[in-house]
Formats: structure tokens, C-alpha cells, sequence
């Protein structure tokens, strides 16, 4: 069980303490489920980690009039807890609490789904990105807010100094949902997602996730459906367009080809509208 | 680095690598297997345990997140000398056990279910067990026992004489 040379482990006490660490070259770790197994994919675990949990706010979520907002450290569990029969957050809940398995969405946490660059079959992004979640990260220099796009575009450069601190959700949508398609064989990820929400105002925000090495927006689709008469459209039609404007390149991967993921999308497009809940009958 | 927490009751050290996971500690310092690394990676179940009450993968726990907390294996919940958990003595009554190998961990998860679910319903249970793989039995039948244990509400502990 020993190591040659010590690993530090460090329980951050302050957002500085935590950011220092990192500099000096220290991992976040937070729930350590996506860490533990760095050995099973020939990487050693990092020689240092800095545990997060402890700061203030990072466990907590704010359940505001105008805004939720969730720490990084909130594991999948609560998130799906906190969020579950509020309007407008289904397809977040349905994200959180359909991830893994019991036991592991008990630990895993927020900050570890969005961290992750090279696992692209993450629940919570697309579900996030379609929601119009914005991200706010602590670095050596500022706090910077970001919009998941933004995010996931720098995602890889910014996490090389900086730490995500809370996930800022605007209750101005009026319905969302997330449909995935997870395969015995791919361990039980989803090998798919779509994940759909509709703004007060009636826009439609679609984003994908798994198909590509990193989740986007669909926006040929959001378009072809925004110019249809009466939102949202329905579960059939929603599909139909679907097919007409798979504009994916799915990714290979053993545990389901790049064609198969593209071709199971317009199905679960049709799943996530049927899953919709219907804004007139809403209270 | 040095890490206390209790085990199974007793208060107790680690001093290694923070980033040992709980199972192979709990098996070749501890001596307690139990619990079981089969998959190493989350998805089987085998190796649950309970953290703070809590049904989490021993696999996948660092020693290093383990300070000041509580930690209960299946030999905690009952050794076979002392009185049964009363799911264990569900299991055993309605002889559901096969090889054995899923079972401490799938009494692990459903015993901190069934504490904190009393009324749950089978789609519920299955919910529960979807982090548990058993290769042998089906399922069913563990399922009907654990309907069994609920309809009996809070069985006192029993003997595994008794059973
Ligand atoms: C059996 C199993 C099944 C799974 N199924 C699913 C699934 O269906 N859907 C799904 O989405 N995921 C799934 N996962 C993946 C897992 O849920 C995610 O990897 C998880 O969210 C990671 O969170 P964590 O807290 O455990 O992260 P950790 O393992 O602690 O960290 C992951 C990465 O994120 C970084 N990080 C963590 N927090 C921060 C932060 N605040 N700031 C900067 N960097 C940070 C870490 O440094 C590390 O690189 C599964 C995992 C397992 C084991
Ligand atoms: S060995 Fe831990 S879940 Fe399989
Ligand atoms: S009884 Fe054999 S794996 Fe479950």
C-alpha cells in the first residue's frame, strides 16, 4: 500500500488555501469517483490532492426566487433532493438522480461531472448547457462567470489553475427534461443524451451530450423548431426534425459506435419532448 | 498521513497512502472480507459499505475522506455470534442466498434502504438495488424478501439459531 514518496493531501480551509494548493500542483479531489479509477486507465493518481468539501457554501444549495445556486462540492444525490417537484428543473433532477447508481451518486459530486474533459458521457453537462447554467470558477487572478458553452470550450485550459465554485441556475425556465440512453455494456453509461428546456418566453435550448468527445448545443435543430407554429412541438414532429438536421459526428468507443449514437438521437429527441411537462397545465 | 475514524464501533488509525481505498484497508490490514473488490470501479456493489450510515462503495473511497468519520462493514452489522440484522435474517429465512459473493454488499445497501425507506414500495427497492450485480439469484427473490422483511415492519433482532 505504501508509496515511495508521500502524497500530500491537503483539506483546503480557504478559496486561497485551495488555489495555492492547486498551484503548487495539487488535484482537486472531490468525491473520487472519477479519480479512484486514474490507476484502472494506466494513470497513476496524482501525487498531490486538495479536498474542497470543508469551504464555506461548497455543500450548499441556495434555493432563491430569481436563482438556485449550487456548490460545487453538492453531490448528485442532494442536487436531484433539493431540485426534485420544482417547476422548470426536471431535466436537471432526472440528470442527477439517473446518473451511476445509488451508492455512487451519494458521493459524486457537481464539480467532479463538470471537471472531467475526457469523460464525455457526463449527465449533468448537456443537461447544464441546455438548462443555460452558468458556471462560476475561482481563479489565481478573479472570479469569472462563464456560460456552459463558454465553459466547456476553455474547460481544459481553465482547470489547469483554477477550481469551479458554484453552478448559478436563472428560474426563468418554464420545462425541461433529459432523455439518455445508458447500455449494459457500455457499464451502464449512457451511450446518448438529449437533454431539452424551455424558457418562459417559449425559446427551446437543445443540447447533446456523449455523442461527441464534448457535449453542444443542437441549435440546426433548436431553429428548425422555434419556426414552427405552437411550442413546444410535438414528440413526433420534434423527431422528424431531428432527422433532418443531424448535423452530429457520434464517436467511436467499445462500448457502442459513432453511427449507432447518432442514430438513436431523433428517439430520444421524441423521449425528452414526451417527457416534457406541458407549460398550459402548469401551475 | 494519519487518519482516525471508527470502524465497526471501535475508534481506529490509518497512517499510509490518504489515496488507499477503504476495501483493500478493510481486507489486508483489517482482516475484514466482507467486503468484496470485484470490479474496482463502481458499478457491482460488492464492496459496500457504510459510511456515516451510508451505503457508498468501498472501492472508490479514499482513506484521506475518511477522517472523523464512521465506518460499518457487514461484520459490524452482524457477526454471525451476535444477533442477526433482521434483513439478514430475512435473507436466511427465505433461503435467497446463492454463491454468496453479492450478499454483503447488497445487505450492506438494503439494510440502510429499509431503514430509511420502511414504506418502500418493489420499484423503490429496485431503485435501490440497481448498484448491487448479483449473477445468481435473479433478483426476485431477494426482492420478495425484502417486501417480506418491510410487511413485518421492525422485526426485533434475532438469532441466527433461530432462524
Ligand atoms: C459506476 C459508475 C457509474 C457512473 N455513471 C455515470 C453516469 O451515468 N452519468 C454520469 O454523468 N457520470 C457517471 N459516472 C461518473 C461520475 O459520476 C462522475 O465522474 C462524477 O460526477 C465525478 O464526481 P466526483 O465528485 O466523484 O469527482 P472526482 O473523481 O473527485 O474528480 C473528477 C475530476 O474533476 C476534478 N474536480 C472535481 N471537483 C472540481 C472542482 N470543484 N474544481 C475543479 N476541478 C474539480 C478533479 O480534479 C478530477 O479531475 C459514473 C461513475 C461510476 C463510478
Ligand atoms: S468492487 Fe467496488 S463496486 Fe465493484
Ligand atoms: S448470490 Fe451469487 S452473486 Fe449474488
Amino acid at each position: 500500500m505504501s508509496q515511495s514518496v508521500e502524497r500530500q493531501f491537503a483539506v483546503a480551509d480557504s478559496i486561497d488555501a485551495a488555489l495555492s494548493a492547486r498551484r503548487s500542483g495539487a488535484a482537486v479531489l472531490a468525491g473520487g469517483t472519477w479519480m479512484m479509477r486514474d490507476p484502472r486507465r494506466g494513470h497513476d493518481l496524482p501525487d498531490a490532492v486538495v479536498v474542497l468539501s470543508g469551504l464555506s457554501g461548497m455543500t450548499d444549495i441556495a434555493i432563491d426566487p430569481d436563482e438556485v445556486v449550487v456548490g460545487a462540492s453538492v453531490t448528485h444525490e442532494a442536487l436531484a433532493d433539493a431540485l426534485r417537484g420544482s417547476a422548470g428543473f426536471e431535466g436537471v433532477v432526472v440528470a442527477a438522480e439517473g446518473a451511476a447508481n445509488p451508492a455512487i451518486r451519494r458521493v459524486a459530486t457537481v464539480g467532479g461531472n463538470l471537471c472531467t474533459p475526457d469523460f464525455s458521457a457526463a449527465d449533468l453537462v448537456p443537461a447544464f448547457l441546455a438548462y443555460g447554467a452558468m458556471v462560476e470558477l475561482a481563479t489565481p487572478e478573479r472570479t469569472l462567470i462563464l456560460n456552459m458553452a463558454e465553459f466547456l470550450k476553455q474547460r481544459r485550459e481553465l482547470l489547469r489553475t483554477a477550481i469551479l465554485t458554484r453552478i448559478h441556475l436563472r428560474r426563468d425556465v418554464a420545462a425541461s427534461a433529459h432523455a439518455r440512453l445508458p447500455l449494459r455494456k457500455a457499464g451502464d453509461y449512457p451511450v446518448a443524451i438529449v437533454s431539452v428546456a424551455v424558457d418562459g418566453e417559449g425559446a427551446i435550448r437543445i443540447a447533446v451530450g456523449s455523442v461527441e468527445e464534448q457535449a453542444r448545443r443542437w441549435t440546426s435543430l433548436e431553429n428548425a423548431l422555434t419556426r414552427l407554429p405552437g411550442l413546444p412541438a410535438s414528440p413526433e414532429r420534434a423527431a422528424e426534425l431531428a432527422r433532418e438536421h443531424m448535423d452530429f459526428s457520434g464517436r467511436d468507443g467499445v462500448e457502442a459506435e459513432g453511427w449507432y449514437r447518432c442514430q438513436v438521437l431523433p428517439a430520444l429527441v421524441r423521449r425528452a419532448f414526451a417527457c416534457l411537462p406541458k407549460l398550459e397545465t402548469r401551475a | 498521513m494519519s487518519v482516525t475514524f471508527r470502524l465497526n464501533g471501535q475508534t481506529t488509525r490509518f497512517h499510509d497512502d490518504p489515496m488507499t481505498p477503504l476495501i483493500d484497508v478493510l481486507r489486508r490490514e483489517k482482516f475484514l472480507t466482507g467486503a468484496k473488490p470485484v470490479c474496482r470501479e463502481g458499478f457491482c456493489g460488492a464492496c459496500t459499505v457504510q459510511v456515516d450510515g451510508e451505503a457508498q462503495m468501498a472501492c472508490l473511497k479514499p482513506m484521506g475522506l475518511l477522517d472523523g468519520r464512521e465506518v460499518t462493514t457487514i461484520e459490524g452489522l452482524g457477526n454471525g455470534r451476535e444477533p442477526l440484522h433482521p434483513l439478514q435474517v430475512a435473507f436466511a429465512a427465505a433461503d435467497v442466498v446463492q454463491c454468496g459473493m453479492c450478499f454483503p454488499g447488497m445487505v450492506m445497501a438494503l439494510s440502510a434502504f429499509v431503514r430509511d425507506h420502511p414504506e418502500a414500495d418493489r420499484t423503490a427497492i429496485k431503485t435501490a438495488m440497481v448498484g448491487n450485480i448479483c449473477r445468481c439469484t435473479g433478483y426476485e427473490r431477494i426482492i420478495d424478501a425484502v417486501v417480506d422483511h418491510l410487511k413485518d415492519g421492525a422485526a426485533p433482532k434475532a438469532e441466527l439459531a433461530d432462524v
